[in-house]
């Protein structure tokens, strides 16, 4: 618990310390970060984090300096690499210094920028959808536990209506149906359309965990003496919420953001190896999955299955072990 | 505890209700025509209005549902396809199959293949949990966490074909997975299923494995697990009789969850091995817009999820002493 106040250690500078600073205070957002700094397994894991976030956000300008992009169907350009089945003949999934990560089975496309750009649009989508989330999560949760009585009731049972909903199946259900808001069912769908619908169908269903956790934390809060003596110094309850609550509420946030994040990157690329996400030829995670499970590849050459299977396995890994020590880090009470 | 569970009961129903409402209107309320797919290509406006019309729906939405509800309470005759005693989802659109003998046809699938696997990963999850905190701090306890924590991290589409791949395609030691009625054939029944149980129980038994763990650590925390060990009681049996119950709470609800939503249909394994599931439904009924069928996966999947929630309330009661059920 951050924010109550902090402990400002001063006075007398130690006996030989003359020539020292005093000591200053530190904030729990500097305790934390130095608490962080130390934990060895949480900054190797941030920096593998930040390592796929940035081949994401870089994609088109790591393509173009590689000189190719996801879309040339090889199979077609460069016939000579395939059999007729459509298989790369060069050994290991046809990996050469040309092509680094191999060709895609079928069509041919290039492995690396397809992975790469596969990250970008995955990661794109579940930040979005993660934003969306905190957003309502905060709206919500803060105003169901702040506000109680019948407000805290009513959104009580509406968290308690959504959680019996067999997420997975809506999803897949009302993926159509939202793309149908948007376009109609004889025209072609644009890919941001299914990009916004997977965003809107993982809100709509991501919310409530972060929501009932951030209700409970405000819940806590209300009747601490801080908050009290903010109400009776005539703040209003805007006020209150926006000075007093929010600042106290990032702990749980930022842990429960690190640990919802990659569940989202894995039910998005559910979706698509379902074949109702995002579809072919727009270059994403786990629509090469689908891929990945065709007879085609399975029956072949399997290497191309372990580019984004192992990349997968190592942000999912990292981005676990990040949300434990920043848990650790706010909160070094927890035992491991 | 019977209150406790008529409660609950009419709790459940109330969520099935508006849970009704909300996919009716989300699956009939918005303009993707079922007809579109149905009339093909000799497409023209008045067949379509007549498939609307077959299928009533040309009726107003709220009059649509009322039928739907209708139906589903008091069955019906109305139907050109035969008769449809209640509970009557009415007839798929795509086969003409009556929806509810089609859920029921497919249940058994996802029953078998939902609980061979939680029989695995139930045993081999919790095993290698207590055995972690049992051994904290051990290279046996690191190695668990450690695997665990790599193997939780891997998702079905990606174990599943690489098993298939392997076992299936590669070195043929397998046939392909496939559901046998158990009645019929227990032994292809079991050899059909080994494969998916062995995939979808490896990532559940590593995130139990986590689960048990941290539980039981926090458990040998707890005060009571202390002055028992103070009174002399040796390390094991405060470990299996005190410590072990408690640590049964989390997990129980977990469980309760995961069993609730797998048995609703464990939809991308299913989909992965081509086991002719509730989810494999549910995916094909998607691609077919097939309204009736969606609907019905969807209502059945929720109230699965809802009896095991009552049902791992009603667990508590059993585990914990403390707990009383009003």
């Amino acid at each position: 618990m951050g924010g109550g106040g902090t402990a400002v250690v001063s006075g007398e500078p130690g006996p030989k310390a003359t020539g020292e600073a005093a000591l200053t205070g530190r904030s729990p957002g500097q305790l934390m970060w130095t608490r962080f700094k130390r934990d060895r397994t949480g900054v190797i894991s941030a920096y593998v984090v930040g390592f796929f976030f940035l081949i994401g956000l870089l994609a088109p300008l790591i393509s173009k300096v590689y000189g190719k992009n996801p879309y040339t169907v090889y199979a077609d350009e460069r016939p000579d690499l395939f059999d007729s089945a459509g298989v790369p003949v060069h050994p290991n999934g046809g990996i050469s210094g040309q092509f680094w990560f191999g060709l895609e089975p079928g069509n041919g496309y290039d492995v690396f920028t397809k992975l790469i750009y596969g990250i970008r649009t995955s990661l794109m989508i579940s930040v979005a959808v993660t934003v969306a989330v905190v957003v309502t999560g905060i709206l919500l949760g803060v105003a169901a536990g702040y506000l109680g009585g019948k407000t805290d009731y009513f959104i009580g049972r509406v968290i308690d209506f959504l959680l019996a909903f067999p997420a997975q199946l809506f999803f897949i259900a009302s993926m159509p149906v939202v793309v149908s808001l948007f376009v109609s069912p004889r025209d072609e769908t644009p890919t941001y359309v299914r990009v916004l619908a997977l965003i809107i169908v993982q809100w709509f269903l991501g919310w409530m965990g972060l929501g009932r956790i951030l209700r409970g934390t405000a819940l806590a809060l209300r009747e601490r003496e801080f908050i009290e003596a903010a109400k009776v110094s005539g703040a209003s309850p805007w006020r209150i919420i926006r000075k007093e609550i929010l600042p106290n509420i990032v702990t749980p946030l930022l842990v429960q953001s690190t640990y919802l994040l990659p569940n989202f990157v894995t039910a998005e690329a559910g979706l698509s190896y379902l074949g109702v996400g995002i579809v072919e030829p727009t270059p994403d995670w786990g629509q090469m999955f689908s891929k990945a499970s065709t007879e085609l590849v399975m029956q072949n050459d399997i290497t191309y299955m372990f580019f984004p299977g192992i990349s997968m396995i190592v942000f999912v890994v990292a981005f676990n072990l990040l949300g434990d020590s920043v848990r650790d880090a706010f909160d070094p009470k927890t035992a491991r | 505890m019977l209150r406790f569970l008529v409660r609950r009961i009419i709790g459940a129903v109330v969520i099935l209700f508006l849970l009704s409402i909300v996919t009716f209107v989300l699956f009939f309320g918005v303009p993707r025509d079922p007809a579109l797919l149905m009339c093909g290509k000799t497409c023209n406006p008045d067949s379509i209005a007549n498939i609307h019309h077959v299928l009533g729906l040309d009726k107003p939405l709220t009059e649509q549902y009322w039928i739907f509800l209708h139906n589903l309470v008091m069955g019906s005759n109305q139907f050109a396809q035969g008769p449809c005693p209640a509970p009557c989802f009415g007839y798929s659109y795509h086969t003409n199959d009556p929806v509810w003998s089609t859920l029921m046809d497919r249940l058994p699938t996802t029953v078998s293949l939902t609980l061979g696997a939680a029989v695995c990963f139930l045993i081999v999850g919790l095993g290698t949990g207590l055995l972690a905190a049992w051994r904290r701090g051990t290279l046996v306890d690191k190695t668990a966490t450690g695997g665990a924590m790599v193997i939780s991290a891997l998702q079905i589409y990606f174990l599943g074909p690489l098993a298939l791949a392997i076992l299936v395609y590669q070195t043929h030691w397998f046939d392909k997975p496939a559901y046998n009625d158990f009645t019929g054939d227990p032994l292809s029944w079991f050899t059909g299923l080994i494969i998916p149980w062995v995939v979808l129980s490896t990532i559940f038994a590593a995130q139990y494995t986590r689960m048990a763990r941290s539980a039981m650590i926090e458990q040998l925390q707890e005060e009571h697990v202390r002055t028992a060990r103070a009174k002399g009681m040796s390390r094991r049996y405060v470990f299996f009789r005190y410590a072990w119950r408690g640590s049964l709470i989390p997990i129980v609800t977990i469980f309760g969850i995961d069993l609730g939503s797998l048995l609703g249909g464990a939809i991308i394994t299913e989909y992965t091995f081509g086991l002719p599931g509730l989810g494999q439904l549910a995916v094909q009924s998607v691609f077919f817009s097939d309204l009736p069928l969606l609907l019905g996966v969807m209502l059945f999947a929720a109230t699965m999820i809802l009896v095991f929630n009552i049902v791992v309330d009603a667990t508590y009661a059993f585990i914990d002493p403390r707990v009383r059920l009003s």
